[in-house]
């Protein structure tokens, strides 16, 4: 699983890290056995805990003759599944924040998690670009990546000694502005920008909401189904996603022309991993 | 009360919000006592990192 790639960041971070599904302990036994997962996966086989949590899934028919006879529903043997998602929790067990995707078909990865929450360095290979006024470097939270998965496509800034951008909500320059291509292949979220902070142009007597230094910006995506998805892959089987930094820079003497920085992504998308466990242990 | 766009994507983040599942932010998870993959039985202070702990609720290991 993609938790067990994040594990030695959550060390770091001084965070534990376990996940609860609904099935029997021989079955995460031979699943962890076969994945190399060495963090707590824990059995909830009457789904209890998922109950105890309000998040079992009610959309999931239970075990009715008429779930019986559908093969695709596998006899009703979903029932009892959560919601899935994420609860970060600090150590006396509140819970700091929640991630929980609306279309089940679609999962926060754990990954993108770290990268919001604690603006984590994945550690995988960054492309670094530069110009006269910043160097801009640029990572993906997951580089091999699932239908579904939502990952956060992250542009690390630093700005040249005495150099500013202006940040959104200005009025009257071009504030930064972090986009990615549209693609059948992925749903692009909102940009996520640090607060800013306020600068004061004497010569012209504003104050205006800018960034200087080193600052993350962040752009979570979703990858889409199969049928989205394969028709964009290259040769290779990769999926390559382009984006745009756009900005306009000053110093304390002028402002420089607004600049677009090409950016750009290369996953690889690996199929669903639909191998089952042994007949005798399925559910 | 005029109803503006702004307010509006206001009240449905809101309500967004309200429909993620499971106990809010700020309020304390129910504890359990669940057996691991090496057949140890874990509750969340066993679990526990010093600065906290991320807890995944996932479908199933067998689909």
């Amino acid at each position: 699983m993609e938790l067990q790639q994040n594990l030695p960041q959550l060390n770091t971070q001084k965070l534990g890290l376990a996940a609860i599904s609904y099935d029997s302990e021989a079955i995460l036994k031979h699943f962890a056995g076969r994945k190399n997962i060495t963090y707590p996966l824990l059995s909830d086989p009457d789904s209890r805990t998922i109950r105890a949590y309000g998040i079992l899934n009610e959309g999931v028919p239970a075990n009715t003759p008429k779930a019986l006879e559908n093969r695709f529903l596998r006899g009703g043997e979903w029932y009892g599944v959560p919601v899935p998602g994420t609860f970060m929790l600090d150590p006396q067990g509140i819970v700091v924040a929640k991630y929980f995707e609306d279309d089940y078909r679609e999962r926060y990865t754990a990954s993108e998690i770290l990268v919001r929450q604690l603006a984590a360095d994945s550690g995988l290979p960054r492309t670094v670009s530069e110009t006269k006024h910043l160097t801009v470097s640029t990572f993906a939270s997951l580089t091999n990546v699932k239908w579904g998965q939502r990952i956060a496509l992250v542009a690390d800034v630093d700005l040249k000694p005495r150099m500013h951008v202006y940040a959104p909500g200005v009025e009257g320059y071009i504030a930064i502005d972090f986009s990615v291509s549209e693609s059948p292949a992925i749903k692009i979220h909102p940009a996520t920008f640090p607060a800013s902070k306020k600068l004061r142009l004497k010569a012209i007597n504003e104050t205006v909401p800018v960034y200087q230094g080193k600052f993350r910006i962040a752009r979570d995506v979703n990858i889409g189904t199969d049928p989205q998805v394969k028709p964009q892959l290259n040769e290779k089987g990769e999926l390559i996603i382009h984006g745009t930094l756009r900005y306009q820079a000053c110093d304390d003497r002028v402002c420089y022309v607004p600049q677009n920085v090409p950016l750009s992504w290369t996953l690889n998308y690996e199929a669903l991993d639909m191998q089952r466990v042994p007949k005798e242990l399925q559910r | 009360m005029k109803i503006t766009l702004g307010s509006l994507s206001l009240l449905l983040a809101a309500f967004l919000l309200q429909a993620q599942p499971g106990p809010p932010i700020g309020a304390k998870v129910p504890d359990f006592a669940l057996v691991d993959q090496n057949g140890q039985t874990r509750n969340l202070m066993s679990l526990m990192g010093t600065k906290g702990l991320m807890l995944v609720f996932f479908r199933s290991a067998d689909w």
